[in-house]
């Protein structure tokens, strides 16, 4: 796989309304904040496509108001009483929903252009086109990543202690297989095994309404909502992906977008754009430590109305905002009053009409081949359209079952599950981080997640994205698979993460092998990275 | 110990079955109320044309048209369009919610509808004890016939097994195991000449999604796919809702003419016509989807027939999305069910996509799984990667391939019950559709039976349920709904007394199944 030069600026034009919009994204300034992918590392050669005409100007949704509705991957957020919470002192928020600080950032972008804004651009990355295909169809086909040709080499050649000892170690998918004992024997006890009419037959989409009951109840406890949720506002779909999927249609018109901090879980990039044709528009974070950026990558409400800014300027349309909490790759917990400034800033009063909480047992469970996830949001329009594109993500019946008698049983999650499963956590976070710190690689320390997010800017020669492939390709061929910051839209080339949810001797080995990658790279002296402070701080306590 | 176990376990499956003759009986009892209503509502209608009005059961037992009844249109204008529509799911707005965009608030308005017939029904469910006076939902195709034979197979020991993989991501198409299986099934019981290849097959939650993801590749926003009248409603839903694809209707109707030696027959004429009036005006179709077995009609097409539809398809450049969902659900040997993956040499295979999932066969509807089987790389690999979307449990797929791999209980156990029960279930409707005077279509497949109730004019009843699946929106709404438009049927909307309504025959499923008729 070679680089690609840069990213094709022409895609495919169809004749129809919705699909075309999403065509003519980028219509003008796309050449001074650059292109999404700026030098990335292209599998496939950009060339115009046939068919392709001019972008229009935008039409029909270029009225810029500023009308976002939040997602959160986390339901920490349930927390807080939404009429109690109070409108933050510290902005100073125009009346006009961030006027003030618009001013502010757009004088701040003379300086720094394009610093902190990106705006995604999934089709640029295809070119080939199929008889066989729709227009979109030949982009969907072509939609992949350099993380996907990582799981593809990891599938072939999957280590396996006896079967293939110089297999592929897996530290780039977030799961987590420390428990899998304890799910396994939960989920092969009696009350599991349970089989009445309704669960063969269709189901309301939203879910059974038992599960839903559970699922507000669960939330409830370990959410701490002040009161209890309401089983109406759940949704149940087959994952995260999936709602992910559903709210980007139902939220945003084709061609709108979301707005995101980066870096961040790369494929939600898929998940918006495949079907529901929606697009990202990055607040772009580093690592630069600064009077007003207290540690590295931290998200700021200045940040976000920067890229609030750009969009705007560039015609084009955000709905809303996404935030993972706990946040990966990054591993950051929002604070109480971090949280509620970025709801001040979605809505000067955080609005429970706009705010859509998405929880699932993937990570949390350590059950991703399961497919369970929930939306909470007190918003019924939004609730029921969801629900009809739930025909189309429906959970099975006796699945649906086990879900309900896994979360009712507090007892094992709170006395068996959760104590070890964290422990478990623990020793496996102790021991990469000391391996990393004996290797002198510095990485944001966190306690959240499976992962760490680690800096290996100065193995890099020259700081592009383009180095930063290559070294993530040599981890490959050393048989040891990570996810590079390309992957999750890093400003920075040279982060990476690195996935320690799994069992000591694949660590081991895993670890093995990056040093025998790191050990071989010569170190480009650069400025310290950020991580290093923090990281004397922390060990000298 | 042990012994004591298993004489609890005996216990229970005697219980459980004790409870289903319970729930048969009172299924039973269900249809007669329902006869008896029926009974009641054509003696009380003026329209009716008597309890011994000629009706022909045999073959094709449609009645024969009554001149001054029809209401068919006769103008020179009107008759071309007769076998052409198009399905417009997007403009029939009710309200707009200011949280939704555009689109939003078209899929939210879908789901307005589908909840207006289950919020009624939900609010008002039938309960022979508690609400006797409820509504019978005849809306949804599910087989419940053979529950007690599924949940003791899905209940055995070798279907409680987990190991890591399951539990983890997975490859979206499905784990290999089971894409394995599903083509080793599909071969069998397709009577495929060669051996069907795992690598084309795909798996998703259910055939509504398989339908989703072959619109959305294969068609841009605003294009279409062609299908014939009567269809399964849901469709509509399933490639607009996600991929903005439109249905092109080619309208089949009851009269039998020199060409139409059978009732709704399909020919290549009427797909021809309907080809040519949609790209008259400019609507640009990508394939054609047939349903087969078909529903609602319970057809099932010869070789023949299917061949010719396949040469339109391929003379056209169409691809052709074969639905094949009620295959082993043809219960009598008087009607051969012929899958297209049985053809020696397909006209055009790398335009040929077949489909099949385990809702109906196997009455297992909650448990999603639909299969696509597709030669063509371009398409498997662009649905595979909108699977994302559609992935299944790994638990859940390890059970179905102990379940598709399990020839002998589905030769020996399964089949022959679940055909001999569907026989009887239809013999027994039918011979009470005949008793009623009700012309329906013969057929000996899929879990339905389409009736023709144009003469019988009744007013808005409890008891029934009007738009089915082959309506226009969704499963089974319990509600009566006078816009044949959305049928997908050839009668115009105004017509007074609409068309016919598909019933289930079978005794189980006469709870939440069956009958849908509109009503004047």
């Amino acid at each position: 796989m070679g680089v690609g030069p840069p990213p094709a600026r022409r895609r495919p034009h169809t004749q129809r309304a919705g699909w075309q919009e999403a065509g003519v994204l980028l219509p003008r300034g796309a050449g001074r904040f650059g292109p999404s992918w700026p030098g990335s590392p292209s599998p496939f050669p950009a060339a115009p496509l046939p068919g392709s005409t001019p972008a229009p100007s935008w039409g029909r949704h270029n009225t810029l108001e500023w009308d976002p509705h939040l997602s959160w991957e986390m339901f920490s957020i349930l927390k807080q009483e939404d009429r109690q919470l109070a409108p933050s002192p510290a902005l100073p928020l125009g009346t006009d929903h961030g006027e003030g600080l618009g001013r502010e950032s757009s004088e701040k972008r003379d300086e720094e252009p394009a610093d902190f804004y990106g705006l995604g651009d999934p089709a640029a990355k295809f070119s080939q086109i199929s008889p066989y295909l729709s227009s979109r169809g030949s982009i969907i086909k072509c939609f992949r990543d350099a993380a996907e040709e990582g799981y593809k080499a990891y599938h072939l050649d999957e280590y396996d202690e006896d079967k293939n000892p110089n297999g592929i170690i897996n530290l780039g998918t977030s799961e987590n297989k420390l428990c899998f004992d304890l799910l396994s024997s939960r989920l092969n006890q009696r009350d599991m095994q349970h089989i009445e009419p309704p669960m063969l037959q269709y189901p309301d989409w939203k879910g059974h309404r038992w599960l839903r009951d559970e699922v507000a109840g669960f939330l409830t406890y370990y959410c701490k909502a002040p009161v209890p949720l309401k089983p109406e506002n759940v949704v149940v779909v087959n994952g995260c992906a999936s709602l992910f999927s559903a709210l980007a249609t139902v939220l945003c018109n084709p061609g709108e977008a979301f707005l995101i901090s980066s870096p961040y879980y790369g494929a939600i990039t898929q998940h918006v754009y495949l079907y529901g044709n929606v697009r990202l528009v990055y607040a772009h974070l580093d690592s630069r430590v600064t009077e007003m950026d207290g540690r590295p990558f931290q998200l700021t409400v200045r940040k976000l109305e920067i890229a609030l800014q750009g969009a705007k300027s560039e015609g084009i349309n955000v709905r809303g905002l996404i935030l993972i909490n706990p946040h990966n790759p990054l591993g950051d917990i929002y604070s109480q009053e971090q949280l509620q400034e970025y709801l001040d800033f979605a809505k000067r009063l955080p609005d429970p009409q706009k705010t859509h909480v998405i929880w699932g047992t993937s990570k949390d469970f350590g059950i991703s081949g399961v497919r369970f996830a929930t939306l909470y949001t007190e918003n019924q329009d939004i609730a029921n359209a969801v629900a009809s594109l739930g025909c189309l993500h429906g959970v099975c019946g006796t699945t649906q079952y086990q879900m309900a008698q896994l979360l009712r049983d507090r007892d094992w999650i709170n006395q068996v599950y959760l104590s070890e499963n964290h422990s478990r956590l623990r020793a496996a976070h102790a021991y990469v981080t000391e391996e990393l710190e004996t290797l002198g690689v510095p990485f944001l320390r966190t306690k959240a997640g499976f992962f760490v997010w680690i800096d290996l800017r100065k193995y890099l020669h020259t700081d592009t994205f383009e180095e930063e492939f290559s070294l993530w390709r040599r981890f490959l061929d050393h048989k040891v698979l990570l996810s590079c910051g390309k992957a999750f839209e890093c400003k920075e080339p040279g982060w990476f993460r690195l996935v320690f949810s799994d069992k000591i001797h694949r660590l081991r080995l895993g670890m093995q092998r990056i040093r025998e990658v790191l050990g071989k790279e010569p170190q480009v002296a650069k400025t310290p990275s950020p991580c290093q402070p923090l990281e004397k701080s922390i060990q000298s306590r | 110990m042990e012994e004591r176990f298993l004489h609890l376990e005996e216990q229970r499956v005697q219980l459980e079955q004790r409870r289903l003759e319970v729930e048969r009986d009172h299924e039973f009892r269900m249809f007669s109320i329902f006869a008896q209503m029926l009974n009641i509502l054509k003696q009380g209608s003026g329209a009716s044309p008597g309890p011994a009005a000629p009706m022909s059961w045999q073959g094709f037992g449609l009645a024969p048209e009554d001149p001054k009844r029809s209401r068919t249109p006769q103008g020179p204008e009107q008759t071309f369009p007769v076998f052409y529509g198009l399905s417009n799911p997007g403009t029939r707005h009710l309200q707009g919610s200011p949280y939704l965009s555009n689109r939003g608030n078209d899929i939210k308005f879908k789901s307005g509808i589908n909840d207006e017939g289950n919020a009624a029904y939900y609010a008002d469910k039938y309960d022979e004890d508690k609400n006797p006076n409820g509504i019978i939902n005849f809306g949804i195709s599910e087989n419940k016939l053979c529950f007690d034979l599924l949940s003791k197979r899905l209940s055995q020991s070798d279907m409680h097994h987990i190991e890591p993989s399951l539990l983890q991501y997975q490859d979206w198409r499905g784990h290999m195991f089971l894409r394995e299986e599903m083509a080793r099934f599909l071969t069998y019981y397709c009577k495929s000449p060669n051996p069907l290849k795992p690598e084309n097959v795909i798996l998703f939650n259910g055939c509504g999604s398989v339908f989703s993801a072959l619109a959305t590749v294969l068609c841009d926003s605003g294009e279409a796919l062609m299908i014939p009248t009567p269809f399964y409603g849901g469709i509509v839903n399933n490639t607009y809702l996600y991929g903005n694809v439109q249905l092109v209707y080619a309208h089949l109707d009851s009269k039998i003419t020199e060409t139409n030696t059978r009732p709704f027959q399909l020919t290549v004429e009427k797909l021809e016509m309907a080809l040519q009036r949609a790209r008259s005006e400019g609507v640009h179709i990508k394939g054609l989807i047939l349903i087969n077995p078909q529903n609602p009609l319970g057809d099932v097409y010869s070789q023949g027939e299917l061949l010719e539809y396949l040469e339109f398809a391929k003379r056209h450049e169409l691809h052709i999305i074969l639905d094949e969902i009620y295959m082993l659900s043809v219960f009598d040997e008087s009607a051969t069910f012929h899958s297209v993956l049985s053809m020696d040499r397909l006209p055009d295979p790398q335009r040929t996509h077949v489909m099949w999932g385990t809702s109906k066969d196997f009455g297992i509807s909650g448990i999603r799984l639909g299969a696509l089987y597709t030669e063509n790389r371009d398409v498997a690999a662009a649905v595979a990667n909108l699977c994302y979307f559609h992935g299944i449990s790994g638990i859940i797929q390890y059970q179905i391939a102990q379940l598709l791999r399990d020839h002998d209980w589905i030769n020996q156990v399964y089949l022959p019950t679940n055909q001999s029960r569907l026989k009887a279930a239809h013999t027994y409707i039918t011979d009470e559709l005949k008793t009623l005077g009700i012309p329906f279509l013969n057929r000996n497949s899929g879990l339905y039976v389409w009736i023709d109730l144009r003469r019988v004019s009744v007013r808005k009843r409890k008891l029934m349920v009007v738009v089915g699946e082959w309506g226009c929106s969704g499963n089974g709404e319990a509600f009566w709904r006078p816009d044949l438009d959305s049928l997908g049927s050839d009668s115009p909307p105004t017509h007074p007394t609409p068309v016919a309504a598909p019933s289930t025959y079978t005794r189980a499923p006469l709870r939440r199944s069956c009958c849908c008729f509109a009503v004047s």
